[in-house]
Order: structure tokens, then sequence, then C-alpha cells
């Protein structure tokens, strides 16, 4: 394959290739964008958007010149809207709801989003103050989007609130998962400075079922929000997996957050497996650390991908290859241990299964070699079930049973929000969701103690 | 001719005036601009120089001087 | 946070944002509605003589695919019976005791009249009177409104009157249908007005349909003159403020109205004298919602600026506006043109070429570089470039360090004078 439409990719600065891709917009565009805006009345965007920003208040005020009030009314509804305002799949929720669709083209909401929270971070704007203090006091476990929101939302009603965070920071996946040139780290990092400033204490380094036990945590605050997301890529189960060149997407994105680049994947021929978000950044993430040739492998078709549409076309812009109902069989390597090649297996399509998706079924002796020298597995996430069941809750394959309503788990001590409550079948998991499920924990929690403040009082 | 050349040509002429120790005698403004009379008495007697300004420029700066001269002279200032 | 709270005249409201008398006030319903929204204040829609309306009532003014740059109208005061309007009133009053609530009225220019309909009104609780002398069209065909507005001696004297029996701050509203408002608003002042607002809305005709060859709008294929308001008319409205603001005669509060679209609006008539601000066009555009933004955007540009009070910057640019023949003549400002962030569309060249003093270049780098340049020794710093430039930053407007002193034109002639034959004889 020619490298001849991937000039931007610089070898000589790996660094650059990582900066964020997408400019902000100008004044001038945020202006007129703004203005374009119809200030609908109930209006639909809000609707689609799941944490419910009040879309036309926020986009007014940047057109009134309110931008301090614009990041408050963003960063209100949605306490990781800087970062949603960068991964949202927009044409799917709010872009995709805007009335203009039906008659110009839509409001280019993420970007005005962008260009508020940006002001914001730019200018060191503290946007929030924590209410009175009630006495009360909330774990959280996990500092990504959904354990923000919840702490975010808790310290505001006046609770004492602690996030405990394995990773050396907070953010979660928006501040380790997502590749840099899509969200920077700082912007999540941002958004928990934000949370911290509400008094939030955030205990890093601090894994819980490790560091602190379970029983302990029970027992010492009075409700406990569980928002640890997903865990590893699960193994292919396929032979030659321990073959050095073998790589677990999530880690393998996450280094290139937290570490100097790599040169090593310069010139090199990489096949990324499975098809979801997560498969194609590691996927923008190879080409981007010079990788020669960068083939997606997804057993079953474009059709039952579960990428977003935009991650897609950012991946073909990157002349990423896209082999369809292609199945890893067995991971070849050479003398040294190297991965070397890759056999692979025809796939076809049969009836729908339970989750609406056809099933992918090998062709028997369709057996082929792909010439790779990296393979990375993107086929999904496993979960933290020992951890789940140390609290004793409530599961299906990992995944926490809560009341919808109220995302109490069995524990009625215990709510749980984000990815670890993310089913199967569901698609993709969003940041946006998690952030709403977090504030809903909060405002959960506060019906559930809010007699016991009083008591206290 | 640019509008700064001609303002700069007619300044050169009233600089050149005070410079030879001319004093503004009379100001006559008009629909054609303004016609500035100058004085000197000096060892040729008493002389005489008009200059016709034209330009906005010019008529404001001669005033100017004429303003400031005064502003100058007043002791309360 | 700032404390936004005003005392206009002896009216409190939590907020400088009033609703203007128009159709948001129309009913208690609506005035509810608006203070649930933010509203600071609002004044009823003018009560009368009960009226009858004509339908097709508005015509907007669109420029350039926006819809609302002015709005007409040819309404009239309310349509409902004064009895249902006090009724309202008191309910509302009730229901938010520190909201301003302001009762606008129009009567005929009698006294009895005015002292009947005062004291109906303030019986049920208002804050304050609004006496409409402004509404051009319909009403001023009955000698009403701006009909009496116009003369000073009407303005006087019925203020005059409605001050021999209210107990509440009057204000009194002024029509810009007029050369000089500041000789109604002196009238105004002597016949006792506790503050005067303005503006009221200016004798338009929206547009005529060039295929039927209509009005716009039309009653059954007849118009009528209209009154303007909306965005195009702050300008005008703000200068009759700042004129009454900077006039020493003239020492009541001032009610801002015209054109307020914004809390940058509100600011600016604030600053040039507006003690609180009255709305109509923007919220009859967008709904009541917008106060929110009004709101929020005036307390951050407080907080921002480290003001403690909103009445603190009320009249603050009263005394940068004056009179032409006091401006500094020697004042020195040019166009630069940053070629960095020129997009070449030429526009500033060919509006200094064609209509200002010709010194915008066209020029070439000796890279073939197209770029511009102004010969900054015939500028004359009148600023079209820079409005007609499409780019943020691109023309700068640059103080030149001054030549000469300051000198206003009126301190020229003054010394111009003891050199003119004609004003040498006249001194004599
Ligand atoms: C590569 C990739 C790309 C993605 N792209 C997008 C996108 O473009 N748009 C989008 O909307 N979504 C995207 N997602 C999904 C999105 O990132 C997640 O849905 C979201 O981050 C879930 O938030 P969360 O808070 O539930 O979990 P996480 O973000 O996973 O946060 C969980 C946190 O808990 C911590 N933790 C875990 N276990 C423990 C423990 N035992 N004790 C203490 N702390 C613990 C973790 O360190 C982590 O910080 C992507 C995901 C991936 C992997
Ligand atoms: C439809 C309409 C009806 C109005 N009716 C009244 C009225 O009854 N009494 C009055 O004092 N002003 C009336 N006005 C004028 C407004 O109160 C206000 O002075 C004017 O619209 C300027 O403000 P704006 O630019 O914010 O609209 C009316 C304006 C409109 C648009
Ligand atoms: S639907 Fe579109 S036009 Fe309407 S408020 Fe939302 S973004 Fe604006
Ligand atoms: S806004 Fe439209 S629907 Fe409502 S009264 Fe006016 S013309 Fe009728
Ligand atoms: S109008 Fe502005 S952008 Fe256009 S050529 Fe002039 S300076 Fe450049």
């Amino acid at each position: 394959m020619s490298n001849g439409n991937r000039a931007f990719i610089s070898l000589q600065d790996l660094q650059r290739n990582f900066d964020e891709v997408k400019s902000g917009l100008t004044p001038a565009e945020a202006r007129d964008e703004s203005n374009r805006c119809l200030y609908c009345y109930d209006a639909p965007c809000i609707q689609a958007c799941p944490t419910g920003i009040n879309i036309p208040s926020f986009i007014k005020k940047i057109a009134s010149g309110n931008l301090k009030g614009s990041a408050r009314t963003i960063m209100e509804s949605n306490p990781v809207g800087a970062s949603c305002a960068r991964v949202c799949p927009t044409e799917e929720l709010c872009e995709g709801a805007c009335v203009l669709n039906d008659s110009t083209k839509p409001i280019m909401i993420g970007d005005l989003q962008r260009y508020a929270t940006d002001w914001a971070i730019k200018n060191e704007q503290t946007l929030f103050k924590a209410g009175e203090k009630n006495g009360l006091k909330v774990a959280v476990i996990g500092g990504g989007p959904a354990g923000l929101s919840s702490a975010r939302e808790l310290a505001l009603l006046g609770y004492e609130v602690t996030i405990f965070e394995a990773k050396e920071k907070a953010g979660g996946l928006n501040t380790y998962g997502i590749v840099s040139f899509r969200l920077p780290q700082k912007v999540s990092l941002w958004e928990v400075q934000q949370v911290e400033k509400l008094g939030v204490k955030i205990k890093t380094n601090t894994m819980i079922g490790r560091d602190i036990q379970p029983e302990e945590i029970l027992a010492n605050y009075d409700a406990v929000v569980l928002a640890v997301g997903m865990s590893k890529v699960p193994m292919l189960r396929i032979d030659g997996e321990d073959l050095v060149g073998v790589h677990d997407a999530i880690q393998f994105v996450e280094e290139t957050k937290t570490k100097e680049l790599s040169e090593a994947y310069i010139g090199k021929r990489v096949a990324v497996i499975g098809a979801g978000n997560t498969a194609i950044d590691a996927a923008t993430c190879s080409v981007r650390l010079g990788a020669e040739n960068v083939k997606i492998l997804y057993r079953r078709t474009q059709e039952e991908m579960t990428a977003y549409d935009f991650e897609f076309e950012f991946a073909k812009q990157d002349n990423v290859e896209f082999r369809w109902l292609t199945a890893p069989k067995r991971i070849i390597g050479d003398e040294k241990g190297h991965v070397k090649q890759l056999e692979c297996i025809r796939m076809q399509l049969g009836e729908p299964g339970a989750d609406g998706r056809r099933g992918p079924a090998p062709i028997e002796g369709s057996e082929f070699l792909l010439e790779v020298d990296v393979v990375i597995k993107a086929i999904g996430q496993t979960r933290f079930t020992d951890l789940i069941e140390s609290f004793g809750l409530e599961h299906q394959w990992g995944t926490v049973k809560v009341n919808l309503e109220t995302y109490q788990t069995s524990n009625e001590k215990v709510f749980a929000a984000g990815d670890v409550i993310f089913g199967d079948g569901q698609g993709e998991a969003m940041v946006v969701t998690a952030a709403q499920q977090g504030k809903k924990t909060a405002y959960a929690i506060h019906q559930a103690l809010k007699n016991s403040i009083i008591e206290t009082a | 001719m640019s509008a700064s050349q001609e303002y700069f040509e007619e300044k050169e002429k009233i600089d050149f005036l005070f410079y030879r120790g001319f004093r503004v005698t009379r100001v006559t403004e008009n629909l054609d601009g303004a016609a500035v009379e100058f004085e000197r008495t000096g060892a040729a007697g008493q002389e005489k120089e008009v200059l016709h300004l034209q330009t906005a420029d010019a008529r404001k700066y001669f005033s100017s001087i004429l303003f400031h001269q005064q502003r100058n002279l007043t002791p309360a200032e | 946070m700032a404390d936004l709270r005003i005392n206009l005249a002896g009216i409190e409201s939590p907020n400088p944002y009033w609703l203007a008398s128009a159709p948001p006030t129309n009913s208690g319903y609506q005035v509810q509605r608006a203070f649930e929204a933010g509203w600071g204040g609002a004044v009823w829609k003018t009560l009368g003589e009960p009226i009858i309306n004509t339908t097709a009532r508005f015509a907007a003014v669109g420029f350039n695919g926006k819809k609302v740059a002015g709005f007409n109208n040819i309404e009239l005061i309310t349509d409902r019976p004064l009895e249902v309007n006090l009724k309202e009133i008191y309910e509302t009053k009730k229901r938010f005791p520190n909201h301003a609530i302001i009762a606008s009225l129009m009567v005929e220019p009698n006294r009895e009249k005015w002292h009947e309909i005062v004291k109906r009104v303030e019986d049920v609780g208002v804050d304050g009177l609004e006496l409409n002398f402004g509404c051009p069209h319909g009403m001023a065909e009955r000698g009403m409104g701006a009909a009496s507005g116009q003369q000073p001696d009407l303005v006087e004297a019925q203020t005059m009157w409605v001050k021999e029996a209210a107990k509440t701050p009057v204000i009194v509203k002024l029509t810009p249908n007029i050369t000089d408002i500041t000789v109604t608003a002196r009238a105004a002042v002597q016949g006792g007005a506790d503050a005067i607002s303005m503006i009221n809305t200016i004798n338009s005709l929206a547009g005529v349909d060039i295929d039927t060859w209509n009005t716009i709008p039309h009653v059954a294929g007849k118009g009528a003159h209209g009154g303007y308001c909306g965005p195009a008319v702050k300008p005008i409205a703000l200068n009759m403020v700042a004129e009454c603001a900077r006039n020493p005669h003239i020492n009541v509060p001032i009610s801002g109205i015209g054109g307020i679209s914004a809390w940058r609006d509100a600011v600016e008539f604030m600053l040039m004298g507006a003690g609180g601000v009255q709305v109509c066009t923007a919220a009859m555009h967008h709904g009541f919602s917008i106060v929110e933004d009004m709101i929020d955007g005036l307390s951050n540009y407080l907080d921002e600026k480290g003001i403690s009070s909103v009445q603190e910057i009320i009249g603050k640019s009263v005394e940068r506006y004056s009179d032409w023949g006091n401006l500094d003549l020697n004042y020195r400002i040019v166009a630069r043109i940053n070629n960095d962030v020129c997009i070449n569309c030429n526009k500033c060249h060919i509006a200094c070429e064609d209509t200002s003093h010709q010194c915008i270049d066209m020029l070439t780098d000796p890279n073939g570089q197209k770029y511009l340049e102004v010969r900054e020794d015939d500028c004359v710093g009148c600023n079209l470039c820079s409005i007609v430039c499409p780019e943020d930053g691109a023309i700068d407007m640059i103080e030149l360090p001054q030549e000469q002193p300051p000198m206003t034109w009126n301190e020229r002639q003054a010394v111009l004078a003891g050199y003119k034959d004609n004003e040498r004889e006249a001194a004599k």
C-alpha cells in the first residue's frame, strides 16, 4: 500500500503526530456558528444529550460573549463536558437531533462546546462551589467519567467525598485510554482538577481489593459508588499470544499517553483485531507511530462494527485497511520469539443471534497467512469480576446489576455507574452515558440519605 | 499629488514664515479655505505675506499653533 | 457574585431587567411566567380605555438573513377591561412581592381621567406608574400617546395631574418621534416626573410587497405607519438616553429602552446613564428565558471587573459624551493592516479607494505575494476599512503620538475670533 496520502505523518517527530488533530473554532467561526443556532424552545438537541446540557443556552452565551457562563452551563450538566466535546458521537446525539438537519445543516454543537470549555481551561476558571457540608461521607471507587461525575454532584450536595483511584492520575479512560490526538490528557486532567477544587479527595495509586479491602470501605462510608469501568482486553485463546509483538490495545494506547513515544513501530506491519473504537484508536495510534501498514481484522462485516462512524472515517483517512469477515487463527513467531505471521481464516455470517447481530462462522479450508510484525488485540474488555464479587454484588458475566432508576446494586449501600454496568450487545460504551449515570447515583444517594442528614443535623 | 503631500507643502510654508519671525495678523475663512495674513517688522520695514491654505490639516495646523501660543501667554496656565 | 439589585426612583427590583409595556406583559399569566424565568420587573401592557386591534399587527425587517433586525407594529394599548388587568396585577404582585410591577397608563389629556386611573391602579398595589406618551400610531390619531408626548406643555401638564394623585413613583415614557428629546424630557421633569423612560417606538413602514404592492404589514390591502423597535433602533435609543443623562436640567433617573437584546446592551445603556433597562422585542423573538444569559452575563462581567453592585456602573460613561465642538482635533489614529492575518479580500482597499481617502495601496512583494499597505500620512483615521474588514485583527486602528497638543473646534474658533475682521468688529 502506498504511503502517498500520509504525508502528514512525521517519522522524525512522532510527538507531532499525537497533537490534537482537529483545531478548535476561531472566534469568528464561533461567532458565526453560535449566531446560527435558533435558540429553540424545548429543543430536541437537549433531549438527545444523555446529560441534558442546555445547548441553546450555552450557545446563546457564546454569542453574547458570556463564555464563562457558557462553560458553566455545559459543565453544570456534564462534569466531563470538555472531554465530551471531543469524543461524543455527536452526529448520533445532539447534532443528529438538531432541527436544522431538516433545513440547512446542523449546528456544530460539539465544536462550540469545545470552544467554550477551551476558554475556561485557558483562563483557569473555577466554575462551581461546593455545597455546605452535610456530615455524610461517600466513597467513590474509580476516578473515570462516572466516578468524577458522581463525586462532583455529591460535593455540590455537601457530601464529603473520597475517590479511590488505582492509577497515578484520575480521569479513567479519558486520561489513559482515548488517544491524545482526539483527547489530549490535559483536558481530562482539568476536569479532574475542577472536581478536586470542590474539596473531593482523590486517593490515587490506591486499588480497592489490593490496597484497601471492600469491607473497610463499606464500614467507613455512608454510601459507596462503584465506578471501576472495565479491565484489560481478553485473551484471543489462540497459539502465539505470548510472542513478542502481541499487545493489548488499551495498554498500547495507554503507553502513548504516558511514556515517551516508542520508535519501534516505524516501518512495521500491524494487524489490529476487533472493530470497536478501541481497535480504531489502536490502529490510528500505530499509523502515528510510523507503522507502514495497518490492517483491522474483523470477523463480521462493516454492518456489525460497533465503532462510531466518525471513528471509522477517521481510520480510513489514516489509510487503515479494513479486512472484514476475517478471524485470527494462530500467531506465528520467528526463531527469536517475535511475531512473524498471522494465520487467518475467512468467515461467513449466519442467522441473527440473541443480540440481533448475525453470528460469524469460519469457512473450512479458507486459511491464509498475513506477514505482520505486530498484533494488537482489541476484542472488548474483561470485567473486574473478582472485585465485584468481593463486594458481594449480583452481576451477570461481570456486569453489575442495578436498579435502572436508582443505580442501586444488590447491596443497598452500593451504587454503580459507567462501564461497570455496561452490558454486552449494547453497542459501544460512551463517556457521556457514564457521566450521566454518575450524576444519577449522586441524586439517588441523596434521595436515600436525605433523611439521615436531617437526623444528624 | 497625495493629500498629505499637499499638506506638507502648506505646512512648510507656514513653518518657514514663523521661522522667519512672521506673526499672524488676520485670518479670513471662506468657501475656499483660509487666507492667513502674516506680518513682521524687520530691517526692511513692515513685511506682509498671505497664505491661502486649502488643506484641512494645514488649517488645523496653523490654528493649533495660534491656540497654543495664546495658551502659553496666558498667565493662568 | 455581584449585587444586581437596582433602585430606580424608589422602585426596587432584584435585577435591572424589566419587560417593557407591550405584548409580553399583556396578562398575569405572562408576567408571572416572566418572573419565574428571572425578569426583575414588568411594565404592564398600557392600561386605558380598552381598544380594538386589527389583525396583522407586526412585521419584521430582516437584514442579510437575520429575520429580526428591526420590528414594526401597529398594535394599540390593552384591549382588556381595566378591572381584569387590575385583578391580575394584584395576584401577580402577591405572588412576587419583590419584583417590580409598574402600570403603564394612557388616557385622554384630561385631569379627571388621569386622577381616576391613577387611583384605581394604585389601589391594587403597583410599585410605580409609567405614563405612555409615546405610542406613535392609532392612539396618536386620537390625541393620546405620541400626539400628546410631542407637545412639551401637554407632557408637563399631564405629568403634573398624575403627580397630584399619585403616591408611587411616576415614570414618563417619551416618544422618539421628536427632534430634540431633551425638550420633552425637561417638560416631564418640570411636571414633577420621578423618572423618565425612553424610547417608545419610532414611526415606520416596514416595507412594501413588490408583487402585490401592498404595504407590510397590510390590513385588508391597506396599511398605516407603525412603530419601529428591536436591535436596529438601539443606537437611536442609546443616544437619546445619553443626551438626557448629560443634560444638567434633567436630573431624574432614566429607564433605558430600545433594542436591548443581550447583557452587553444593558451594560451600555447603564454606562450611559440608565438606572435600569426595559426589553420588548428580544423577549418576543426568543421567549422569556433569554433573561437567564442577560443576568448571568452581567453578573460575570461585574465579577470580572471587580464591581460589587450593578448600580456602580450607572452613568460611568456619561462624562465622556459631549458636543462635537469639544472633541480634540489633534487626536490622530490611522489604520494599520496586519498582513499575516489579512485574507486579501481587498474590501478595505476598495472601500478606501472608492469612498474614502485613497490611501490603501495594493502591492506585490518580491515573491509575488500580494499585500496591502496603508499610506499612513494620507489616512484620515475614519475607521471605514476596519469596519468593512471581515477578519478580526486584520486591521488595527493605531493611535499616533500627537504632533500638536489637544485643541477642540470650540477652542480653535475662540482663538481665531481675535484674528477675524468680522468678529473683531462684532466684539467692538
Ligand atoms: C480506546 C477507547 C476509545 C474510546 N473512545 C470513546 C469515544 O470516542 N467516545 C466515547 O464516548 N467513549 C469512548 N470510549 C468509551 C469510554 O472511554 C468509556 O465508556 C468511559 O470511559 C467509561 O467511564 P467509567 O468511568 O465507567 O470507566 P473508566 O473510564 O474505565 O474509569 C474507571 C476508573 O476506575 C479505576 N479503577 C479500576 N479498578 C479500580 C479499583 N479496583 N480501585 C480503584 N480504582 C479502580 C480505573 O483506573 C479508572 O480510572 C472509548 C473507550 C476506549 C477503551
Ligand atoms: C407589539 C408592540 C406593542 C407595544 N405596545 C406598547 C404599549 O402598549 N405601551 C408602551 O408604552 N409601549 C409599547 N410598545 C413599545 C415597547 O414598550 C418598547 O418601548 C419598544 O418596543 C422598544 O423596545 P425594544 O426595542 O426592546 O422592543 C410596544 C412595542 C411592540 C413591539
Ligand atoms: S436544535 Fe439546533 S438550532 Fe435548535 S437549539 Fe438545538 S442546536 Fe440550536
Ligand atoms: S404567534 Fe402565530 S399562532 Fe400565535 S397569535 Fe400570533 S399569528 Fe397566531
Ligand atoms: S478588508 Fe481585511 S482581510 Fe480584506 S484585504 Fe483588507 S485587511 Fe485584508
